[in-house]
């Protein structure tokens, strides 16, 4: 490319990610008020409509990941997909951008999320997103409950242990929420590593500021491992938490390592040996 | 194992076998001015997991308020003695 069709590029990408940004607020909106609610209304059981409903969600996610790519904001991949199909499981993702979320939901046609509670007091978006069967944040030991219990039905559960976005360079700082849910519910974790290249949508990065080029996406979904794997002999679960933790950083910081240019992005000097298999026992 | 009269160093020192082992931590990081949460990395719910070995040390059955203002290992140590010198279980 030359250097003015550089120049250019990057101007129209600055209009289409105002653009989607727009779309993605009225969309959310117009949706919210029309097709959720005849999805709700469509049957009377609650968890067929949450079902049709996350199902609707996955399309209309997946509709809005592909406008983005289509305009030339992005490109992604997604590799072990058939992995996040599985009912059923914890999903613990690594959270770099302000779009993981639509990007992960957009390849599973159920899934529960837990939703911040400034969604949850949005007029327009409070009734889908409980219509959705979704988790409002709450606090400690009721939030791991409520969790756990979707997880004991069959159903999975998306959740990013960071609880909030990653800072670019920094070490990943993760909560022992997710591994007490898993505990709890006695499940499989699945760990799902996400990077950006260059890295964008990231914490305190207003919208327009766009890269130099367009950025690309990964999702690279790990091998799932029983909760129940993780504990030694008697332990008190506070411990295997910990231990639990620090397994899902592993597997995020290796899967990130092997991205290039990302080898120090985590600031861990052991990040310079080639990634390991980590063993548990 | 009854803590009746015993000293703070006497507590510290069982404090200091029980949270690192419980929670992972080196003997050398549980030092009194330690606060719990942002040098020993406890969190919401470590706090309910200790206020419960915390009964079982005690052999007493504690109120909850009593421990909601602890935040360091010397906070902890206050508490147990308060409880422990208390002759009403």
């Amino acid at each position: 490319m030359s250097g003015a069709d550089r120049k250019l590029n990057h101007v129209w990408r600055i209009f289409a990610t105002g653009f989607v940004f727009m779309l993605f607020g009225i969309g959310a909106l117009v949706i919210s008020v029309t097709i959720f609610p005849v999805l709700r209304l469509s049957t009377w059981k609650a968890d067929t409509s949450r079902r049709r409903i996350q199902h609707a969600m996955q399309l209309t996610f997946r509709a809005f990941v592909e406008t983005m790519r289509v305009l030339g904001i992005f490109t992604y991949r997604v590799e072990g997909a058939e992995r996040l199909r599985e009912p059923g499981r914890l999903i613990v993702a690594n959270h770099p951008t302000l779009i993981d979320v639509v990007l992960l939901v957009s390849q599973m046609p159920e899934v529960d999320c837990i939703v911040k509670r400034s969604l949850w007091r949005n007029p327009f978006l409070r009734w889908p997103v409980s219509w959705a069967g979704y988790l409002p944040a709450a606090s400690g030991e009721e939030l791991i409950e409520e969790c756990a219990a979707t997880l004991r039905h069959g159903r999975s559960l998306l959740v990013f242990p960071e609880g909030t976005r990653s800072v670019t360079g920094r070490p990943l700082h993760m909560q022992r929420g997710a591994a007490h849910i898993a505990l709890a519910a006695d499940s499989d974790i699945l760990p799902v590593t996400i990077s950006c290249d260059p890295p964008t949508l990231s914490k305190g990065n207003p919208w327009y500021r766009v890269p130099a080029q367009r950025f690309h996406m990964q999702v690279v979904v790990g091998e799932p491992m029983a909760a129940r794997d993780f504990i030694r002999d008697d332990e008190a679960p506070v411990r295997t938490a910990r231990r639990i933790t620090q397994w899902m950083l592993t597997q995020f910081d290796a899967a990130r390592a092997t991205q290039p240019g990302h080898v120090g992005a985590t600031g861990l000097p052991w990040l310079a040996e080639p990634a390991q298999q980590h063993q548990v026992r | 194992m009854s803590v009746q009269a015993k000293s703070r160093e006497e507590i510290l020192e069982h404090l200091r076998v029980v949270l690192s082992d419980q929670f992972e931590l080196k003997a050398g990081q549980i030092v009194p001015e330690a606060n719990l949460y942002t040098d020993l990395d406890l969190d919401s719910i470590d706090a309910v997991d200790l206020f419960l070995t915390l009964k079982e040390i005690t052999g007493r059955k504690i109120q909850p308020q009593a421990f909601k203002d602890v935040r360091t290992v010397n906070d902890v140590i206050d508490a147990i003695q308060t409880l422990t010198s208390n002759p009403a279980g």
